[in-house]
């Protein structure tokens, strides 16, 4: 109630407070946009603060008229603290698992995606425009000619990176938008003299890893979690079925992976049934197999010591604990295929998968969401995008924000 | 949907067996125990019980039974071993050798899929089914490519395409060829009319911008009433109810194209259409002068607010019934009271007194009295009540008081009257707001409100604001929201501005900046409208439409993605 008050008068107060909380718990009005929030402070050069832990993982911000008049445009709660008010908070944060951690700087923010619109949403895209986190379109011709370290962090979404365009030719080979796709891809890997889309594929998959090695940050979801790791192992064998490239799958191509070079994944199967719907045994749900399909359930984020752990406690930071569960072409990410030095973030009791996790490569790291849209859990093609304004408090998007300004946080050496 | 005409075409098989098959006994009971089995999800059992129903004699049921059950668990390539031992026996059965292309294209096997079809082909040269079964295969798996080509070899092989219109009207709308769909849907309904649910099915999807071709496409020369009918109703589905039923308008009366009309005017009822429903009512009646068909459409006529053409229906249903019925009189009441024809409801309802009773009568006192406000005639509606006092608290001596400037009675007998109309929401939150006992100019307003002069009222509402200070701000608001809503721009921007600039503290002035925002989005200054949604916010932070300013603010250009290259 001191809060709601506290909110609702902010712009009546007559003097400014040093600083502003923006809260992060169920006492927050748009969780999503109060990212938007942190990352336009960021970006004008403010510093900020990420408390970990702290009321959901708020961020506290100098209080700034400009800020204010943001937050209050924006729809987003927050409340005044004054010197005594921050040194209770900072005891709190000292006694407890919390932290705070200085957010520095504003990533420079890349997402793949395809210039022609494709019939599904990405919950990435919606929830940087919605959050108002600018960010710059790359394809194909700009990870094969372009200099990556220019950005900070880089997003994947639902893209095959087999090049076998998650077999949708047994549903969709006709439809234009299928054929158009197919076209655009098989041109574009003309241009840069490779034979086929797979061999596209799974070059830009490898240009993405090498971003990742030399420090870049990647997140994915969907079905580019899956496909980019069978890409990587799969650089110099024969993974795509006969429909995408002429030619059969390497009838040995379990035993020729090499998971050396992959993420996150090792010891997966390849799905070699041409009209089966999936790519592997490494997406535990199976949505597009009838006779596999698993349903869903719900998932819980674990819970990682911020003072010792700030990376992962970042990547988890929620007013909620257990989240709904939603189905991607890939969908989860089973225990059995997961390299040792995973960190897991959120899995389902009790079930042989995992939804959420994270690791590092290189000087970079890396994070996949399984699932397609955290707010339609059964999103299928041709259905319209997520309206987010209908769930401003979204916990599943937050995850996703979550990773948008964790390359933000100033780094700091792990201490574990 | 792949298990589903699987389990038409066993229900099919098991009334009746293969022509080319002695009879044989379908053994019900075998039958049952794979179903259950099956209906169970058991599939390994299932399948284990199918196999038996074969083993017995009952073929094609076992055969779809397989078919089904391989795919739940995913193996539909183990059917194929047993088709291959059934076909030799029955070379000539479509039904084997539809079950063969269905399982070899789900599988994949597009290679084998040809090669069986070209045997199957090559049984017979002027046999149509094997191009159509396979066809129809390819279609259903979304290969509307390979599906053209085998209707395209069939054209050529047999002379015709015309046996094959279904498929190709289905493969041309899958291609997006929404053109050519809709040519070969029109030839399909010349012979077979009742495909018209299935072609507005197959060409709903098309874009708005093929959508000009298919409608040229569909009612090109002589088109079948079929086409027609079709045609209408995708105009009713794709948001064009006025345009549907231009297309059936200008038909012959005949008895199918008044069954058509009929069947529109059900369609167009349930999407509230109702100048459309009404046209279509009127044309029915015309061609079969049936009581109940007028009555329809005169309650039709009335909810598309045309009172003519309801007085004009209700009275041929009259005149042809044998009664007079209070529904049909009140049809007629109401459309008078609407056109502010008091002296003819008047007279109507004296005719009808014999009829319906002094009570009845009575009943209708406060429509003949809403027929004389409709013509600005206040004392005759008074006249009209004589016979029925109303209650102090009456609703309609609250608008008579209210009309006449009395705002102290209307507030009284308003108070508790019925809010459902936007001219009562209105009257109420003025009477609500102001606490001035008399003014002739808001009675004015709102009388000429009631005639439908929203011109008139809005002039008078802000003649009003001078006089009535303590509502100066809604009387505005009033005026401005009649200029909004009939799209004066020009004259609601500098009302909305002066209420949100002069009475800045006025409930009203959030209001006022929305729509001062709305009116610069629409023409075109989008820096200015952001100012106002911004201002709207800022200012009033505990305003019920800071969401909806939160929204449109996001509507306007924002963040954008920049190409990199």
């Amino acid at each position: 109630m001191i809060r709601a008050l506290c909110c609702t008068f902010l712009l009546a107060l007559p003097l400014r407070a040093q600083h502003l909380l923006v809260p992060m718990d169920d006492a927050q009005a748009n969780h999503l946009k109060s990212y938007g929030i942190a990352f336009g402070a960021l970006t004008d050069g403010v510093r900020s603060e990420w408390l970990l832990n702290y009321r959901g993982g708020s961020f506290l911000l100098p209080d700034l008229p400009g800020l204010r008049r943001a937050a209050l445009l924006a729809g987003v709660s927050v409340e005044p603290v004054d010197e005594a008010g921050l040194g209770a908070i900072r005891r709190e944060i000292a006694d407890g698992n919390m932290d705070a951690v200085p957010l520095d700087k504003a990533p420079r923010i890349a997402v793949y995606t395809p210039p022609q619109s494709m019939p599904w949403d990405d919950a990435v895209t919606l929830a940087l425009t919605y959050a108002g986190i600018p960010y710059t379109a790359i394809w194909d011709d700009d990870v094969l000619a372009t200099d990556l370290s220019q950005f900070d962090w880089i997003h994947l979404h639902h893209e095959d990176f087999t090049g076998q365009q998650h077999k949708l030719f047994l549903g969709f080979r006709d439809a234009p938008w299928f054929v158009q796709a197919r076209e655009r891809d098989l041109g574009t890997a003309r241009r840069h003299g490779l034979p086929d889309i797979p061999t596209l594929k799974k070059t830009v998959a490898d240009r993405l890893r090498g971003f990742v090695e030399r420090g870049g940050f990647l997140f994915a979801m969907c079905g580019a979690t899956e496909t980019i790791e069978l890409a990587i192992a799969g650089k110099d064998v024969d993974i795509a079925g006969p429909a995408t490239d002429g030619t059969p799958m390497d009838p040995d191509g379990d035993s020729r992976l090499a998971w050396a070079r992959s993420f996150a994944i090792e010891g997966a199967r390849l799905e070699f049934g041409g009209s089966v719907n999936a790519m592997s045994d490494i997406d535990g749900h199976q949505v597009n197999v009838p006779s596999r399909r698993q349903p869903l359930g719900t998932f819980t984020l674990f819970g990682f010591s911020a003072k010792f752990d700030p990376v992962a406690t970042m990547l988890v930071q929620n007013h909620r604990a257990v989240l709904r569960d939603f189905y991607g072409v890939t969908t989860s990410f089973t225990r059995r295929t997961l390299k040792p030095g995973v960190t897991v973030l959120a899995h389902e009791e009790g079930a042989p998968w995992v939804k959420y996790i994270h690791g590092s490569l290189g000087r970079g790291s890396f994070t996949f969401l399984g699932g397609h849209d955290p707010e339609d859990p059964q999103h299928s093609i041709g259905a319209p995008p997520t309206d987010l304004a209908l769930f401003p408090n979204s916990p599943g998007y937050r995850l996703i924000l979550n990773n948008v300004l964790f390359p933000a946080a100033r780094k700091r050496p792990l201490k574990t | 949907m792949r298990t589903a005409l699987g389990a038409l075409c066993a229900l099919a098989c098991v009334a009746a067996p293969l022509p080319a098959q002695r009879p044989v006994d379908p053994m019900p009971a075998l039958i049952s125990r794979a179903l259950d089995h099956e209906n169970a999800g058991r599939y390994r059992e299932a399948a284990l019980a199918w196999q038996a129903v074969i083993a017995a004699g009952s073929v094609m049921p076992g055969v779809y039974g397989l078919e089904r059950v391989y795919a739940m668990t995913g193996d539909e390539e183990a059917l194929l071993p047993l088709l291959d031992s059934l076909i030799p026996h029955h070379p000539r059965d479509g039904q084997l050798r539809a079950a063969q292309l269905r399982t070899l294209v789900a599988a994949g096997r597009n290679e084998d899929a040809d090669a069986a079809f070209r045997t199957w082909r090559s049984l017979r040269d002027d046999d149509p089914a094997p191009y159509r079964d396979y066809a129809r295969v390819l279609l259903f798996h979304n290969r509307a490519a390979a599906a053209d080509s085998v209707l395209g070899e069939a054209t050529s092989r047999l002379g015709s395409s015309r046996a094959f219109l279904l498929e190709a009207a289905q493969m041309r709308a899958a291609l997006g060829r929404w053109p050519e769909a809709a040519e070969a849907w029109r030839e399909m309904m010349r012979e077979q009319p009742y495909y018209e649910s299935a072609a507005v099915f197959s060409l709903g999807p098309a874009p708005a911008d093929a959508r000009d071709r298919v409608r040229t496409e569909l009612v090109a020369g002589d088109a079948p009433i079929g086409a027609r009918q079709a045609l209408a109703f995708l105009e009713l589905g794709w948001g064009q109810p006025r345009a549907a039923w231009r297309v059936l308008a200008g038909l012959p009366p005949t008895d199918t194209t008044v069954a058509v009309w009929r069947a529109f005017a059900d369609e167009a009822e349930q999407q509230q259409a109702w100048p459309s429903v009404r046209d279509a009512l009127v044309a029915v009646h015309a061609a079969r002068r049936q009581p109940a068909v007028a009555e329809r459409g005169a309650m039709a006529a009335l909810r598309a607010n045309d009172p003519a053409t309801a007085l004009t229906l209700a009275r041929v249903a009259r005149r042809s019934g044998e009664d007079v019925r209070a529904e049909l009189l009140g049809i007629e009441l109401d459309a008078l009271a609407r056109m502010g024809q008091g002296a003819e409801a008047e007279r109507v309802l004296a005719n009808a007194e014999s009829a319906i009773g002094a009570n009845g009568t009575r009943g209708f006192a406060r429509t003949i009295a809403w027929a004389w406000i409709r013509a600005g005639n206040v004392e005759k509606a008074r006249a009209a009540l004589a016979d029925a006092p109303l209650d102090a608290d009456d609703a309609v001596a609250g608008w008579l008081a209210l009309y006449e400037g009395d705002l102290a009675t209307a507030r009284r007998a308003l108070r508790f009257g019925e809010t459902n109309s936007s001219d009562a929401v209105q009257a109420l939150a003025l009477l609500t707001r102001t606490r001035a006992e008399r003014s002739v100019e808001i009675g004015n307003a709102f009388l000429a409100l009631a005639a439908g002069d929203s011109v008139a009222a809005s002039d008078r509402f802000v003649r009003a604001a001078s006089s009535v200070e303590d509502a100066a701000s809604l009387l505005l608001t009033m005026a401005a929201r009649l200029e909004t809503a009939r799209g004066a721009d020009a004259r609601a921007l500098p009302l909305w501005t002066r209420v949100a600039e002069s009475y800045a503290t006025a409930p009203e002035a959030p209001e006022a900046r929305l729509e001062w925002a709305r009116a610069l989005r629409r023409g075109g200054d989008l820096r200015g409208a952001r100012g106002q949604l911004e201002h709207l916010i800022l200012t009033y932070p505990t305003s019920a439409l800071v969401p909806q300013a939160r929204r449109e603010l996001d509507a306007l250009p924002a963040v954008r993605a920049e190409s990199s290259s």
